[in-house]
């Protein structure tokens, strides 16, 4: 047995130290019994856990469902919203690509690569959102000068990602940049909403809420807000009829964001 | 500190729709109600959230808890993986694992996370982790069917060799990465890796536990 399959064990203990972490994961990817035995092993500690049964504070029980009861709770704090944990394994390689120019196409993928390079090396448990940058990127080869502002978003030093998963499901990000003064939402597998509906971005002020740019539904997307981040303390998502709100309907929120 | 002594949750259980049996039934029929209860959350009704979150809150906080040592840090925690559990709860699928697994390892992991981040603020006594750590505290069974399945959990661990528990217990109670467990254990890293899956394999086995 190879010594990075014997890893298996702390990996699933959450024991391995980040860079011991990546190479694991990047061997998990192609290993089928490493896959089976994380399996296993998570049903085996999930049993463990019996040992350690405590009753949490009644309190919590009502703080929990009061959270949940609004549509997008905000966490305690933002750190909280990075990469959900449940990473799925990126789908790197859309099938669908139309041909294009040979060159080009792999001047394209080697910035795709390199980008989710320096994103994972930013943005911590950066897995899906490598995913979702990676294919970000190479879905979008003829937008250039989008790509670029983009490209210089996402490689800021102080670039963060908020991500989540919307209240009708998928999974989105914010990705922010304070120096730049410039966040994007990036949506990944997006719910269609038909067309006379639009996903509709807005910049939160304490309560109030600033209408900002439109999304098409359906597919991956990626969109700048139009505001800067001056005063800003939250952004949303929201779905609109498609010529836009001024201010957003509370029952079609899909996601809050807390910066 | 005794904490059986406690009411049960204010709120109390909510009936089950399946009643627990005895023994691997009365588990997977819970863990097919989970299944249930996740798909309902997933449309947007809490009820059924807050049923998953009887039915699981004591697990997940214990987890939390014994790795974290410090209640106002776990109940952030506790927070945070519960309405992340219900935003994503359209994103579980039983074919990754069992909801309690799905629910739990989000919950170590959180956990973790939170440990390695703010270590400098938490006191973690080792010597605590090294001595206390496999023996259940504070805990409180609701019934002879947990009592048993506690039973068949702590017979599992007490199947393993001394050092593959002590390296298990570090790591998973203890929020320990491998290389602090090396460190405490005075092992090389190697050794501790392996122990950590030879105790998770013996476990497994003794719980007999599928994927």
């Amino acid at each position: 047995m190879s010594e990075i399959h014997g890893a298996v064990g702390s990996y699933v203990a959450n024991a391995l130290d980040p860079d011991e972490l990546d190479e694991f994961e990047a061997h998990l990817a192609v290993c089928p019994t490493c896959s089976r035995e994380v399996q296993e092993f998570g049903e085996t500690v999930a049993e463990l856990s019996l040992l350690a049964s405590v009753t949490p504070p009644a309190e919590l029980r009502g703080s929990i469902l009061a959270a949940v009861s609004q549509v997008r709770p905000l966490p305690p704090e933002p750190l909280a919203e990075l990469a959900p944990v449940e990473a799925e394994a990126p789908s790197a390689t859309p099938v669908s690509q139309p041909p294009v120019d040979e060159l080009a196409l792999r001047r394209q993928q080697r910035r795709a690569r390199l980008l989710s390079v320096l994103v994972a090396a930013v943005v911590a448990a950066a897995l899906a959102m490598g995913g979702v940058v990676y294919g970000l990127v190479q879905s979008r080869q003829a937008q250039v000068a989008q790509q670029t502002a983009a490209t210089e978003l996402l490689t800021a030093p102080d670039v963060r990602t908020y991500s989540t998963t919307m209240k009708d499901g998928g999974q989105i990000s914010f990705v922010v940049s304070k120096s730049l003064n410039r966040a994007m939402f990036v949506g990944k597998d997006l719910p269609a909403v038909g067309n006379d509906k639009r996903y509709q971005l807005w910049t939160l002020e304490g309560q109030r809420a600033i209408a900002d740019n439109l999304v098409a539904g359906g597919g991956d997307r990626q969109q700048f807000f139009r505001e800067g981040l001056s005063g800003i303390t939250g952004l949303a998502v929201s779905v609109e009829d498609a010529g836009g709100a001024q201010q957003p309907n509370p029952a079609t929120i899909q996601a809050v964001t807390e910066l | 500190m005794n904490v059986s002594s406690l009411p049960p949750d204010s709120e109390g259980q909510p009936s089950r729709s399946a009643p627990r049996t005895e023994g691997s039934r009365g588990r997977e029929t819970e863990a097919a109600h989970l299944v249930e209860l996740m798909a309902l959350s997933a449309r947007g009704h809490e009820y059924a959230f807050a049923e998953l979150y009887d039915l699981t809150s004591q697990r997940v906080y214990g987890i939390i808890l014994r790795v974290l040592r410090s209640p106002d840090h776990a109940a952030e925690v506790m927070q945070e993986v519960y309405v992340e559990v219900w935003r994503q709860s359209a994103r579980y699928s039983s074919t990754k694992g069992s909801v309690i697994a799905w629910m739990t390892t989000m919950a170590h992991r959180r956990a973790v996370d939170r440990v390695r981040s703010v270590s400098s603020e938490v006191a973690r006594d080792e010597r605590y982790a090294l001595h206390r750590g496999d023996r259940e505290i504070d805990q409180v069974w609701d019934g002879v069917e947990q009592r048993l399945d506690v039973e068949r959990v702590r017979k599992g661990m007490a199947s393993l060799t001394p050092i593959q528990r002590e390296a298990l217990t570090l790591a998973y109670f203890g929020g320990y990465t491998q290389s602090q467990v090396a460190q405490l254990l005075k092992l090389p890293l190697g050794t501790v890796k392996t122990r950590i899956r030879d105790g998770l394999i013996g476990l497994r086995d003794a719980l007999g536990v599928e994927a």
